[in-house]
Protein backbone atom coordinates (compact mmCIF):
# COMPACT_ATOMS: atom_id res chain seq x y z
CA UNK A 1 0.00 0.00 0.00
CA UNK A 2 1.32 3.47 -0.77
CA UNK A 3 2.16 5.93 1.98
CA UNK A 4 -0.70 8.15 0.88
CA UNK A 5 -3.32 5.45 1.27
CA UNK A 6 -1.87 4.23 4.59
CA UNK A 7 -1.87 7.70 6.12
CA UNK A 8 -5.53 8.44 5.40
CA UNK A 9 -7.87 5.50 4.97
CA UNK A 10 -10.25 6.92 2.41
CA UNK A 11 -13.48 5.72 0.83
CA UNK A 12 -11.94 5.81 -2.65
CA UNK A 13 -8.31 4.95 -3.33
CA UNK A 14 -6.34 4.59 -6.55
CA UNK A 15 -2.98 2.89 -6.17
CA UNK A 16 -0.75 3.15 -9.21
CA UNK A 17 -3.83 2.50 -11.31
CA UNK A 18 -3.51 2.49 -15.08
CA UNK A 19 -6.02 1.70 -17.75
CA UNK A 20 -5.30 1.34 -21.41
CA UNK A 21 -7.46 0.54 -24.42
CA UNK A 22 -5.22 -1.29 -26.84
CA UNK A 23 -2.32 1.07 -27.50
CA UNK A 24 -4.10 4.10 -26.00
CA UNK A 25 -3.36 4.92 -22.35
CA UNK A 26 -6.44 6.51 -20.82
CA UNK A 27 -5.16 6.63 -17.25
CA UNK A 28 -1.51 6.42 -16.41
CA UNK A 29 -0.16 5.31 -13.03
CA UNK A 30 -2.61 7.26 -10.91
CA UNK A 31 -2.40 7.22 -7.12
CA UNK A 32 -4.81 9.23 -5.04
CA UNK A 33 -7.17 8.99 -2.09
CA UNK A 34 -10.54 10.72 -2.00
CA UNK A 35 -11.94 11.72 1.39
CA UNK A 36 -15.55 12.43 2.43
CA UNK A 37 -16.98 15.64 0.99
CA UNK A 38 -17.18 16.76 -2.62
CA UNK A 39 -14.18 16.34 -4.88
CA UNK A 40 -14.34 17.87 -8.33
CA UNK A 41 -12.77 15.81 -11.09
CA UNK A 42 -11.77 18.36 -13.67
CA UNK A 43 -10.32 17.92 -17.09
CA UNK A 44 -11.03 18.62 -20.74
CA UNK A 45 -12.76 16.04 -22.88
CA UNK A 46 -10.52 13.03 -23.41
CA UNK A 47 -8.43 13.77 -20.33
CA UNK A 48 -9.33 10.50 -18.62
CA UNK A 49 -12.15 11.69 -16.34
CA UNK A 50 -14.65 9.13 -17.54
CA UNK A 51 -12.13 6.31 -17.24
CA UNK A 52 -11.29 7.46 -13.71
CA UNK A 53 -14.97 7.50 -12.78
CA UNK A 54 -15.73 4.17 -14.43
CA UNK A 55 -12.85 2.54 -12.61
CA UNK A 56 -14.19 3.90 -9.30
CA UNK A 57 -17.68 2.70 -10.25
CA UNK A 58 -16.46 -0.82 -10.98
CA UNK A 59 -17.47 -0.58 -14.62
CA UNK A 60 -13.90 -1.07 -15.77
CA UNK A 61 -11.09 -3.16 -14.35
CA UNK A 62 -7.71 -1.45 -14.03
CA UNK A 63 -5.12 -2.75 -16.48
CA UNK A 64 -2.57 -2.30 -13.71
CA UNK A 65 -2.66 -1.23 -10.07
CA UNK A 66 -5.63 -1.15 -7.73
CA UNK A 67 -8.83 0.81 -7.36
CA UNK A 68 -10.58 0.32 -4.03
CA UNK A 69 -13.91 1.66 -2.87
CA UNK A 70 -14.85 1.35 0.81
CA UNK A 71 -11.89 -0.95 1.30
CA UNK A 72 -12.73 -3.44 -1.47
CA UNK A 73 -11.70 -3.65 -5.12
CA UNK A 74 -14.26 -1.73 -7.16
CA UNK A 75 -14.27 -4.27 -10.00
CA UNK A 76 -16.14 -7.53 -9.45
CA UNK A 77 -17.84 -6.71 -6.15
CA UNK A 78 -21.53 -6.01 -6.82
CA UNK A 79 -22.30 -5.85 -3.09
CA UNK A 80 -20.43 -2.52 -3.07
CA UNK A 81 -23.38 -0.97 -4.87
CA UNK A 82 -25.38 -1.04 -1.66
CA UNK A 83 -23.11 1.85 -0.66
CA UNK A 84 -22.21 3.36 -4.02
CA UNK A 85 -24.40 5.39 -6.34
CA UNK A 86 -23.50 6.28 -9.91
CA UNK A 87 -25.09 8.99 -12.02
CA UNK A 88 -23.84 8.18 -15.53
CA UNK A 89 -23.09 10.80 -18.14
CA UNK A 90 -25.08 9.14 -20.93
CA UNK A 91 -28.56 10.53 -21.45
CA UNK A 92 -30.07 7.04 -21.24
CA UNK A 93 -33.12 5.86 -19.32
CA UNK A 94 -35.70 3.11 -19.75
CA UNK A 95 -37.93 5.48 -21.66
CA UNK A 96 -41.01 3.24 -21.57
CA UNK A 97 -41.15 3.45 -17.77
CA UNK A 98 -42.56 6.34 -15.75
CA UNK A 99 -40.17 8.13 -13.42
CA UNK A 100 -41.73 6.30 -10.49
CA UNK A 101 -41.50 2.88 -12.16
CA UNK A 102 -37.88 3.57 -13.09
CA UNK A 103 -36.89 4.28 -9.50
CA UNK A 104 -39.05 1.49 -8.06
CA UNK A 105 -37.38 -1.06 -10.34
CA UNK A 106 -33.93 0.07 -9.32
CA UNK A 107 -34.85 0.06 -5.63
CA UNK A 108 -36.09 -3.52 -6.00
CA UNK A 109 -32.76 -4.35 -7.61
CA UNK A 110 -31.07 -2.79 -4.61
CA UNK A 111 -32.74 -5.47 -2.51
CA UNK A 112 -35.36 -3.49 -0.58
CA UNK A 113 -38.79 -4.76 0.38
CA UNK A 114 -41.74 -3.29 -1.51
CA UNK A 115 -42.78 -0.78 1.17
CA UNK A 116 -39.21 0.44 1.53
CA UNK A 117 -38.89 0.74 -2.26
CA UNK A 118 -41.99 2.93 -2.32
CA UNK A 119 -40.76 5.08 0.55
CA UNK A 120 -37.32 5.60 -0.97
CA UNK A 121 -38.75 6.24 -4.44
CA UNK A 122 -41.11 8.93 -3.17
CA UNK A 123 -38.36 10.53 -1.07
CA UNK A 124 -35.94 10.59 -4.01
CA UNK A 125 -38.57 12.00 -6.38
CA UNK A 126 -39.32 14.75 -3.91
CA UNK A 127 -35.65 15.44 -3.35
CA UNK A 128 -35.08 16.10 -7.05
CA UNK A 129 -38.49 17.79 -7.34
CA UNK A 130 -39.99 15.35 -9.78
CA UNK A 131 -42.87 14.20 -7.58
CA UNK A 132 -45.41 15.91 -9.85
CA UNK A 133 -43.96 14.16 -12.90
CA UNK A 134 -43.76 10.71 -11.30
CA UNK A 135 -46.45 9.25 -13.58
CA UNK A 136 -44.96 10.61 -16.81
CA UNK A 137 -42.84 8.34 -18.95
CA UNK A 138 -39.11 9.05 -18.82
CA UNK A 139 -39.17 9.31 -22.62
CA UNK A 140 -41.24 12.48 -22.27
CA UNK A 141 -38.96 14.17 -19.73
CA UNK A 142 -36.97 17.28 -20.60
CA UNK A 143 -33.18 17.15 -20.51
CA UNK A 144 -33.10 18.69 -17.05
CA UNK A 145 -35.69 16.25 -15.72
CA UNK A 146 -33.74 13.33 -17.16
CA UNK A 147 -30.62 14.53 -15.39
CA UNK A 148 -32.56 14.81 -12.15
CA UNK A 149 -34.11 11.34 -12.38
CA UNK A 150 -30.60 9.96 -13.06
CA UNK A 151 -29.42 11.70 -9.92
CA UNK A 152 -32.42 10.35 -8.00
CA UNK A 153 -31.56 6.74 -8.88
CA UNK A 154 -27.98 7.33 -7.73
CA UNK A 155 -28.96 8.58 -4.30
CA UNK A 156 -32.27 6.85 -3.52
CA UNK A 157 -30.53 3.96 -1.75
CA UNK A 158 -28.68 6.37 0.53
CA UNK A 159 -25.13 5.49 -0.58
CA UNK A 160 -21.97 6.54 1.25
CA UNK A 161 -20.18 7.12 -2.04
CA UNK A 162 -21.69 9.07 -4.93
CA UNK A 163 -20.07 9.19 -8.35
CA UNK A 164 -21.57 11.85 -10.57
CA UNK A 165 -20.50 12.11 -14.20
CA UNK A 166 -21.24 15.60 -15.53
CA UNK A 167 -24.41 15.87 -13.40
CA UNK A 168 -25.23 19.48 -14.30
CA UNK A 169 -24.86 19.16 -18.07
CA UNK A 170 -27.83 20.44 -20.01
CA UNK A 171 -29.79 21.66 -16.99
CA UNK A 172 -31.63 24.95 -16.89
CA UNK A 173 -30.46 27.42 -14.20
CA UNK A 174 -33.22 26.45 -11.75
CA UNK A 175 -32.47 22.73 -11.98
CA UNK A 176 -28.77 23.47 -11.74
CA UNK A 177 -29.27 25.33 -8.52
CA UNK A 178 -31.48 22.61 -7.06
CA UNK A 179 -29.06 19.83 -7.91
CA UNK A 180 -26.09 21.80 -6.61
CA UNK A 181 -27.94 22.31 -3.31
CA UNK A 182 -28.64 18.57 -3.07
CA UNK A 183 -25.01 17.67 -3.71
CA UNK A 184 -23.76 20.13 -1.13
CA UNK A 185 -26.26 18.87 1.43
CA UNK A 186 -25.29 15.24 0.86
CA UNK A 187 -21.64 16.17 1.26
CA UNK A 188 -22.41 17.96 4.51
CA UNK A 189 -23.88 14.69 5.78
CA UNK A 190 -20.45 13.08 5.42
CA UNK A 191 -20.76 11.29 2.09
CA UNK A 192 -17.92 11.00 -0.37
CA UNK A 193 -18.95 12.60 -3.65
CA UNK A 194 -16.90 12.67 -6.82
CA UNK A 195 -18.23 15.07 -9.45
CA UNK A 196 -16.68 15.04 -12.88
CA UNK A 197 -16.96 18.08 -15.10
CA UNK A 198 -15.15 19.93 -17.84
CA UNK A 199 -16.50 23.25 -16.54
CA UNK A 200 -14.46 24.76 -13.76
CA UNK A 201 -17.22 27.07 -12.62
CA UNK A 202 -19.62 24.16 -12.15
CA UNK A 203 -17.22 22.39 -9.86
CA UNK A 204 -16.29 25.59 -8.09
CA UNK A 205 -19.92 26.12 -7.15
CA UNK A 206 -19.89 22.73 -5.39
CA UNK A 207 -16.47 22.43 -3.78
CA UNK A 208 -13.05 23.94 -3.32
CA UNK A 209 -11.37 20.54 -3.58
CA UNK A 210 -10.44 19.49 -7.09
CA UNK A 211 -8.50 16.82 -8.89
CA UNK A 212 -7.11 18.08 -12.18
CA UNK A 213 -6.62 15.38 -14.74
CA UNK A 214 -4.97 15.75 -18.12
CA UNK A 215 -3.70 13.21 -20.63
CA UNK A 216 -4.47 10.39 -18.20
CA UNK A 217 -2.39 11.81 -15.36
CA UNK A 218 -3.25 13.78 -12.26
CA UNK A 219 -1.91 17.22 -12.89
CA UNK A 220 -2.82 18.75 -9.55
CA UNK A 221 -4.90 17.99 -6.51
CA UNK A 222 -6.00 20.62 -4.06
CA UNK A 223 -7.82 23.91 -3.73
CA UNK A 224 -9.60 25.35 -6.71
CA UNK A 225 -8.48 28.88 -5.70
CA UNK A 226 -5.02 28.14 -6.98
CA UNK A 227 -6.23 27.97 -10.54
CA UNK A 228 -9.13 30.35 -10.12
CA UNK A 229 -7.18 33.48 -11.09
CA UNK A 230 -6.15 31.94 -14.36
CA UNK A 231 -9.75 32.19 -15.48
CA UNK A 232 -9.57 35.97 -15.57
CA UNK A 233 -7.25 35.63 -18.53
CA UNK A 234 -9.58 33.16 -20.18
CA UNK A 235 -13.20 34.38 -20.33
CA UNK A 236 -15.78 31.76 -19.47
CA UNK A 237 -18.13 30.82 -22.31
CA UNK A 238 -21.76 29.87 -21.73
CA UNK A 239 -24.26 28.86 -24.41
CA UNK A 240 -27.92 29.23 -23.47
CA UNK A 241 -30.89 27.86 -25.36
CA UNK A 242 -33.99 29.95 -24.71
CA UNK A 243 -37.50 30.47 -26.01
CA UNK A 244 -36.68 34.19 -26.44
CA UNK A 245 -32.91 34.48 -26.98
CA UNK A 246 -33.11 38.19 -27.90
CA UNK A 247 -34.80 39.07 -24.60
CA UNK A 248 -32.12 37.14 -22.79
CA UNK A 249 -29.35 38.97 -24.65
CA UNK A 250 -30.94 42.34 -23.86
CA UNK A 251 -31.15 41.46 -20.18
CA UNK A 252 -27.49 40.56 -19.74
CA UNK A 253 -25.75 42.80 -22.28
CA UNK A 254 -25.21 45.70 -19.86
CA UNK A 255 -23.51 43.64 -17.18
CA UNK A 256 -19.93 44.85 -16.80
CA UNK A 257 -18.47 41.35 -16.64
CA UNK A 258 -19.96 40.28 -19.99
CA UNK A 259 -17.18 40.37 -22.57
CA UNK A 260 -19.21 39.42 -25.63
CA UNK A 261 -22.60 38.15 -26.75
CA UNK A 262 -23.33 36.31 -29.98
CA UNK A 263 -26.42 34.59 -31.32
CA UNK A 264 -25.87 30.99 -32.28
CA UNK A 265 -24.67 28.37 -32.98
CA UNK A 266 -28.39 27.36 -33.16
CA UNK A 267 -31.23 29.81 -34.00
CA UNK A 268 -32.53 29.71 -30.41
CA UNK A 269 -29.18 29.99 -28.65
CA UNK A 270 -27.07 32.84 -27.29
CA UNK A 271 -23.37 32.44 -26.54
CA UNK A 272 -22.04 34.71 -23.81
CA UNK A 273 -18.43 35.25 -22.75
CA UNK A 274 -17.95 36.51 -19.22
CA UNK A 275 -14.92 37.37 -17.16
CA UNK A 276 -16.76 36.72 -13.90
CA UNK A 277 -18.78 33.50 -14.07
CA UNK A 278 -19.92 33.86 -10.43
CA UNK A 279 -21.47 37.23 -11.03
CA UNK A 280 -22.90 36.17 -14.37
CA UNK A 281 -24.70 33.15 -12.90
CA UNK A 282 -25.81 35.37 -10.02
CA UNK A 283 -27.59 37.89 -12.26
CA UNK A 284 -28.82 35.26 -14.72
CA UNK A 285 -31.61 33.87 -12.56
CA UNK A 286 -34.33 36.50 -13.26
CA UNK A 287 -33.62 37.03 -17.02
CA UNK A 288 -33.44 33.27 -17.45
CA UNK A 289 -36.94 32.87 -16.07
CA UNK A 290 -38.31 35.67 -18.27
CA UNK A 291 -36.62 34.49 -21.46
CA UNK A 292 -37.50 30.85 -20.85
CA UNK A 293 -34.01 29.36 -20.73
CA UNK A 294 -34.29 25.66 -21.56
CA UNK A 295 -30.70 24.55 -21.43
CA UNK A 296 -27.24 25.92 -20.75
CA UNK A 297 -23.84 24.43 -21.27
CA UNK A 298 -20.20 25.46 -21.46
CA UNK A 299 -17.77 24.26 -24.04
CA UNK A 300 -14.49 23.06 -22.62
CA UNK A 301 -12.25 25.54 -24.40
CA UNK A 302 -11.95 27.62 -21.23
CA UNK A 303 -10.63 24.74 -19.23
CA UNK A 304 -8.53 23.54 -22.11
CA UNK A 305 -6.68 26.86 -22.15
CA UNK A 306 -6.14 26.74 -18.40
CA UNK A 307 -4.77 23.23 -18.72
CA UNK A 308 -2.48 24.26 -21.55
CA UNK A 309 -1.17 26.99 -19.29
CA UNK A 310 -0.64 24.58 -16.40
CA UNK A 311 1.11 22.03 -18.57
CA UNK A 312 3.44 24.59 -20.08
CA UNK A 313 4.23 26.22 -16.73
CA UNK B 1 -4.32 3.15 18.42
CA UNK B 2 -7.17 0.98 19.72
CA UNK B 3 -9.71 -0.50 17.34
CA UNK B 4 -12.42 1.75 18.77
CA UNK B 5 -10.32 4.86 18.25
CA UNK B 6 -9.45 3.77 14.74
CA UNK B 7 -13.11 3.16 13.96
CA UNK B 8 -14.10 6.54 15.32
CA UNK B 9 -11.46 8.25 13.19
CA UNK B 10 -12.49 6.41 10.07
CA UNK B 11 -16.11 6.99 9.04
CA UNK B 12 -15.98 4.06 6.64
CA UNK B 13 -14.82 1.60 9.26
CA UNK B 14 -17.35 2.98 11.72
CA UNK B 15 -20.23 2.36 9.34
CA UNK B 16 -22.35 -0.67 10.25
CA UNK B 17 -21.69 -3.74 8.11
CA UNK B 18 -24.14 -4.25 5.26
CA UNK B 19 -25.23 -7.57 3.78
CA UNK B 20 -23.80 -8.98 0.54
CA UNK B 21 -25.42 -9.02 -2.89
CA UNK B 22 -29.16 -9.39 -3.35
CA UNK B 23 -30.12 -13.12 -3.21
CA UNK B 24 -29.64 -14.77 -6.60
CA UNK B 25 -33.25 -15.69 -7.40
CA UNK B 26 -34.66 -12.48 -6.01
CA UNK B 27 -32.36 -10.42 -8.25
CA UNK B 28 -33.29 -12.58 -11.23
CA UNK B 29 -36.99 -12.11 -10.47
CA UNK B 30 -36.69 -8.31 -10.46
CA UNK B 31 -34.76 -8.35 -13.75
CA UNK B 32 -37.39 -10.73 -15.16
CA UNK B 33 -40.20 -8.32 -14.25
CA UNK B 34 -38.30 -5.37 -15.62
CA UNK B 35 -37.37 -7.07 -18.90
CA UNK B 36 -40.62 -8.92 -19.61
CA UNK B 37 -42.72 -5.83 -20.19
CA UNK B 38 -40.05 -4.17 -22.31
CA UNK B 39 -39.72 -7.30 -24.47
CA UNK B 40 -43.43 -8.02 -24.82
CA UNK B 41 -44.30 -4.52 -25.98
CA UNK B 42 -41.27 -3.96 -28.18
CA UNK B 43 -41.30 -3.38 -31.94
CA UNK B 44 -39.57 -6.75 -32.19
CA UNK B 45 -42.72 -8.40 -30.82
CA UNK B 46 -44.85 -6.74 -33.49
CA UNK B 47 -42.59 -8.15 -36.20
CA UNK B 48 -42.45 -11.60 -34.64
CA UNK B 49 -46.20 -11.50 -34.08
CA UNK B 50 -46.69 -10.98 -37.82
CA UNK B 51 -44.36 -13.88 -38.51
CA UNK B 52 -46.36 -16.11 -36.20
CA UNK B 53 -49.72 -15.10 -37.67
CA UNK B 54 -48.73 -16.58 -41.07
CA UNK B 55 -49.58 -20.25 -40.17
CA UNK B 56 -52.92 -19.10 -38.82
CA UNK B 57 -53.68 -17.34 -42.10
CA UNK B 58 -52.77 -20.51 -44.02
CA UNK B 59 -55.03 -22.51 -41.72
CA UNK B 60 -57.93 -20.14 -42.36
CA UNK B 61 -57.26 -20.31 -46.11
CA UNK B 62 -57.29 -24.11 -45.89
CA UNK B 63 -60.67 -24.06 -44.15
CA UNK B 64 -62.05 -21.62 -46.74
CA UNK B 65 -60.93 -23.93 -49.56
CA UNK B 66 -62.58 -26.89 -47.83
CA UNK B 67 -65.76 -24.91 -47.35
CA UNK B 68 -65.71 -23.99 -51.03
CA UNK B 69 -65.41 -27.73 -51.85
CA UNK B 70 -62.07 -27.18 -53.54
CA UNK B 71 -60.22 -30.43 -54.36
CA UNK B 72 -57.93 -30.48 -51.28
CA UNK B 73 -56.30 -33.86 -50.72
CA UNK B 74 -54.37 -33.14 -47.55
CA UNK B 75 -56.09 -33.84 -44.20
CA UNK B 76 -56.18 -31.22 -41.40
CA UNK B 77 -53.84 -33.31 -39.23
CA UNK B 78 -51.39 -33.69 -42.06
CA UNK B 79 -51.58 -29.99 -42.82
CA UNK B 80 -50.91 -29.09 -39.17
CA UNK B 81 -48.05 -31.58 -38.91
CA UNK B 82 -46.47 -30.22 -42.07
CA UNK B 83 -46.91 -26.66 -40.90
CA UNK B 84 -45.31 -27.34 -37.53
CA UNK B 85 -42.46 -29.44 -38.92
CA UNK B 86 -41.53 -27.08 -41.71
CA UNK B 87 -42.63 -23.55 -40.81
CA UNK B 88 -42.25 -23.54 -37.02
CA UNK B 89 -39.22 -25.81 -36.50
CA UNK B 90 -37.28 -24.77 -39.59
CA UNK B 91 -38.15 -21.10 -39.66
CA UNK B 92 -40.27 -19.32 -37.04
CA UNK B 93 -38.89 -20.79 -33.80
CA UNK B 94 -35.16 -20.38 -34.56
CA UNK B 95 -35.75 -16.89 -35.95
CA UNK B 96 -37.78 -15.86 -32.91
CA UNK B 97 -35.02 -17.15 -30.64
CA UNK B 98 -32.36 -15.40 -32.71
CA UNK B 99 -34.00 -11.99 -32.65
CA UNK B 100 -34.81 -12.00 -28.93
CA UNK B 101 -31.91 -13.89 -27.37
CA UNK B 102 -29.10 -12.09 -29.18
CA UNK B 103 -30.62 -8.80 -28.02
CA UNK B 104 -30.91 -9.70 -24.33
CA UNK B 105 -27.77 -7.79 -23.40
CA UNK B 106 -27.03 -6.04 -26.70
CA UNK B 107 -30.15 -3.85 -26.46
CA UNK B 108 -29.17 -2.60 -23.02
CA UNK B 109 -25.61 -1.95 -24.18
CA UNK B 110 -26.77 -0.10 -27.26
CA UNK B 111 -29.23 2.01 -25.26
CA UNK B 112 -26.54 2.58 -22.60
CA UNK B 113 -28.99 1.47 -19.90
CA UNK B 114 -26.83 -1.54 -18.96
CA UNK B 115 -25.10 0.76 -16.46
CA UNK B 116 -28.21 0.82 -14.27
CA UNK B 117 -28.26 -2.97 -14.05
CA UNK B 118 -24.53 -3.30 -13.45
CA UNK B 119 -24.43 -0.72 -10.66
CA UNK B 120 -26.80 -2.58 -8.33
CA UNK B 121 -25.86 -5.12 -5.65
CA UNK B 122 -26.95 -7.96 -7.94
CA UNK B 123 -24.71 -10.69 -9.35
CA UNK B 124 -24.35 -10.53 -13.10
CA UNK B 125 -25.34 -14.18 -13.46
CA UNK B 126 -28.57 -13.29 -11.70
CA UNK B 127 -29.19 -10.49 -14.20
CA UNK B 128 -28.60 -12.81 -17.14
CA UNK B 129 -30.86 -15.51 -15.71
CA UNK B 130 -33.65 -12.96 -15.19
CA UNK B 131 -33.28 -11.73 -18.75
CA UNK B 132 -33.27 -15.26 -20.15
CA UNK B 133 -36.40 -16.11 -18.17
CA UNK B 134 -38.06 -12.99 -19.60
CA UNK B 135 -37.00 -14.10 -23.09
CA UNK B 136 -38.63 -17.51 -22.53
CA UNK B 137 -41.76 -15.90 -21.14
CA UNK B 138 -42.06 -13.51 -24.06
CA UNK B 139 -41.39 -16.00 -26.83
CA UNK B 140 -43.65 -18.66 -25.30
CA UNK B 141 -46.39 -16.03 -24.99
CA UNK B 142 -46.03 -15.34 -28.72
CA UNK B 143 -45.43 -18.85 -30.08
CA UNK B 144 -47.76 -21.07 -28.08
CA UNK B 145 -50.99 -19.18 -28.90
CA UNK B 146 -49.98 -19.21 -32.57
CA UNK B 147 -49.54 -23.01 -32.52
CA UNK B 148 -52.73 -23.63 -30.54
CA UNK B 149 -54.88 -21.35 -32.70
CA UNK B 150 -53.54 -22.88 -35.90
CA UNK B 151 -54.28 -26.34 -34.52
CA UNK B 152 -57.76 -25.30 -33.44
CA UNK B 153 -58.67 -23.74 -36.79
CA UNK B 154 -57.51 -26.85 -38.67
CA UNK B 155 -58.72 -29.63 -36.41
CA UNK B 156 -62.22 -28.30 -35.73
CA UNK B 157 -62.92 -29.32 -39.34
CA UNK B 158 -63.48 -32.80 -37.90
CA UNK B 159 -65.40 -31.51 -34.90
CA UNK B 160 -64.65 -32.54 -31.32
CA UNK B 161 -63.39 -35.88 -32.48
CA UNK B 162 -60.66 -34.20 -34.51
CA UNK B 163 -59.60 -32.09 -31.56
CA UNK B 164 -59.50 -35.11 -29.26
CA UNK B 165 -57.53 -37.18 -31.74
CA UNK B 166 -54.97 -34.45 -32.36
CA UNK B 167 -54.61 -33.32 -28.72
CA UNK B 168 -51.66 -35.63 -27.85
CA UNK B 169 -49.78 -34.40 -30.92
CA UNK B 170 -50.53 -30.81 -29.97
CA UNK B 171 -49.17 -31.31 -26.47
CA UNK B 172 -46.04 -32.90 -27.90
CA UNK B 173 -45.61 -30.08 -30.40
CA UNK B 174 -46.01 -27.43 -27.71
CA UNK B 175 -43.31 -29.17 -25.69
CA UNK B 176 -41.06 -29.34 -28.77
CA UNK B 177 -41.66 -25.62 -29.39
CA UNK B 178 -40.71 -24.81 -25.80
CA UNK B 179 -37.60 -26.98 -26.08
CA UNK B 180 -36.67 -25.27 -29.36
CA UNK B 181 -36.95 -21.83 -27.75
CA UNK B 182 -34.84 -23.04 -24.82
CA UNK B 183 -32.11 -24.66 -26.94
CA UNK B 184 -31.85 -21.96 -29.62
CA UNK B 185 -32.31 -19.26 -26.97
CA UNK B 186 -29.42 -20.51 -24.84
CA UNK B 187 -27.16 -20.72 -27.89
CA UNK B 188 -28.07 -17.25 -29.12
CA UNK B 189 -27.76 -15.75 -25.64
CA UNK B 190 -24.20 -17.06 -25.61
CA UNK B 191 -23.57 -15.63 -29.10
CA UNK B 192 -25.15 -12.34 -27.99
CA UNK B 193 -22.84 -11.81 -25.02
CA UNK B 194 -19.78 -13.07 -26.89
CA UNK B 195 -19.97 -11.09 -30.13
CA UNK B 196 -20.61 -7.49 -30.93
CA UNK B 197 -22.71 -8.25 -34.04
CA UNK B 198 -24.38 -11.51 -33.08
CA UNK B 199 -27.26 -11.37 -35.57
CA UNK B 200 -25.11 -12.13 -38.60
CA UNK B 201 -23.41 -15.04 -36.85
CA UNK B 202 -26.80 -16.34 -35.78
CA UNK B 203 -28.20 -16.17 -39.30
CA UNK B 204 -25.12 -17.96 -40.63
CA UNK B 205 -25.66 -20.67 -38.05
CA UNK B 206 -29.34 -21.08 -38.92
CA UNK B 207 -28.98 -21.01 -42.68
CA UNK B 208 -25.57 -22.63 -42.92
CA UNK B 209 -24.69 -24.97 -40.09
CA UNK B 210 -28.25 -26.19 -39.47
CA UNK B 211 -28.40 -27.64 -43.00
CA UNK B 212 -26.16 -30.41 -41.67
CA UNK B 213 -29.45 -31.81 -40.38
CA UNK B 214 -30.32 -33.18 -43.81
CA UNK B 215 -27.03 -35.05 -44.27
CA UNK B 216 -26.75 -38.79 -43.66
CA UNK B 217 -24.62 -40.26 -40.88
CA UNK B 218 -23.60 -38.47 -37.67
CA UNK B 219 -23.62 -34.89 -38.91
CA UNK B 220 -27.31 -34.22 -38.05
CA UNK B 221 -26.54 -34.93 -34.38
CA UNK B 222 -24.49 -31.73 -34.38
CA UNK B 223 -27.55 -29.62 -35.15
CA UNK B 224 -30.46 -28.53 -33.00
CA UNK B 225 -32.90 -28.85 -35.88
CA UNK B 226 -32.39 -32.60 -36.42
CA UNK B 227 -33.13 -33.42 -32.78
CA UNK B 228 -36.23 -31.22 -32.76
CA UNK B 229 -37.53 -32.63 -36.02
CA UNK B 230 -37.13 -36.13 -34.65
CA UNK B 231 -39.13 -35.26 -31.55
CA UNK B 232 -41.91 -33.78 -33.63
CA UNK B 233 -43.36 -37.01 -34.80
CA UNK B 234 -46.79 -37.15 -36.32
CA UNK B 235 -47.78 -40.62 -37.38
CA UNK B 236 -49.95 -39.02 -40.02
CA UNK B 237 -47.14 -36.87 -41.36
CA UNK B 238 -44.85 -39.58 -42.48
CA UNK B 239 -44.49 -37.96 -45.85
CA UNK B 240 -44.23 -34.36 -44.62
CA UNK B 241 -41.37 -32.14 -45.80
CA UNK B 242 -39.24 -32.26 -42.68
CA UNK B 243 -39.85 -35.92 -42.03
CA UNK B 244 -38.86 -36.76 -45.56
CA UNK B 245 -35.44 -35.13 -45.54
CA UNK B 246 -34.24 -35.48 -41.94
CA UNK B 247 -33.38 -38.83 -40.42
CA UNK B 248 -35.24 -39.72 -37.25
CA UNK B 249 -33.02 -39.64 -34.16
CA UNK B 250 -33.93 -41.20 -30.80
CA UNK B 251 -35.94 -38.96 -28.46
CA UNK B 252 -34.27 -39.52 -25.08
CA UNK B 253 -30.70 -38.78 -26.27
CA UNK B 254 -32.22 -35.75 -27.99
CA UNK B 255 -33.68 -34.48 -24.74
CA UNK B 256 -30.38 -35.06 -22.97
CA UNK B 257 -28.36 -33.42 -25.76
CA UNK B 258 -30.55 -30.33 -26.04
CA UNK B 259 -30.90 -29.98 -22.26
CA UNK B 260 -27.17 -30.31 -21.68
CA UNK B 261 -26.22 -27.98 -24.52
CA UNK B 262 -28.69 -25.37 -23.23
CA UNK B 263 -27.18 -25.50 -19.75
CA UNK B 264 -23.68 -25.36 -21.18
CA UNK B 265 -24.38 -22.35 -23.41
CA UNK B 266 -26.15 -20.53 -20.57
CA UNK B 267 -23.25 -21.22 -18.22
CA UNK B 268 -20.77 -19.93 -20.81
CA UNK B 269 -22.92 -16.86 -21.43
CA UNK B 270 -23.07 -16.16 -17.69
CA UNK B 271 -19.30 -16.59 -17.39
CA UNK B 272 -18.63 -14.12 -20.20
CA UNK B 273 -21.27 -11.65 -18.99
CA UNK B 274 -19.73 -11.65 -15.52
CA UNK B 275 -16.32 -10.69 -16.84
CA UNK B 276 -17.05 -8.39 -19.72
CA UNK B 277 -16.49 -4.64 -19.40
CA UNK B 278 -19.53 -3.36 -21.25
CA UNK B 279 -18.66 0.32 -21.03
CA UNK B 280 -16.04 -0.42 -23.69
CA UNK B 281 -18.83 -1.28 -26.14
CA UNK B 282 -20.78 1.92 -25.49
Amino acid sequence: MSALAAAAPAPITFERASRWYGPVIALNDVSTALLPGVTGLLGPNGAGKSTFLKLAAGQLAPSQGQVNVLGRPAWGHPELFRDVGLCPEADALWDHLTGEQFLMSLMRLAGYEEAECTRRTQAALEMVQLADARHRRCGGYSRGMRQRIKLAQALAHDPQVLLLDEPLTGMDPMSRRRVSDIIRRLAAEGRTILVSSHVLHEVESLTQRVLLIHNGRILAQGEVREIRDLLDEHPHTVTLRARDPRALARAVVDATHVVSIAFGPEPDTVTVQTARPDEFYGVLHEPALQAGVLEMYSPDEDLESVFRYLVQR
Amino acid sequence: MSAATAAAADPVAAAPPRPGPVPFLRGARVVFDLSLEAMLWSRRSVFMGLLLVVPLLFAILYRVLLAAHAPVRITPALFFGGMFGSYYIWFALPLTALFYATALVADEVEAKTITYLLTRPVRRTSILLGKFAAYLGTTLALVLPSVVLTFFVLMTRQGRRGLALGAPDLVRDLAVAALALLAYGALFTFVGVLLRWPLITGLLFLYGWEWLSILPGWAPRLTIRAWLTSMHHHTVVGEGLSQGVVQTLPVVPGLITLGTSSLLFLALAAWIFSRRQYVLDQ
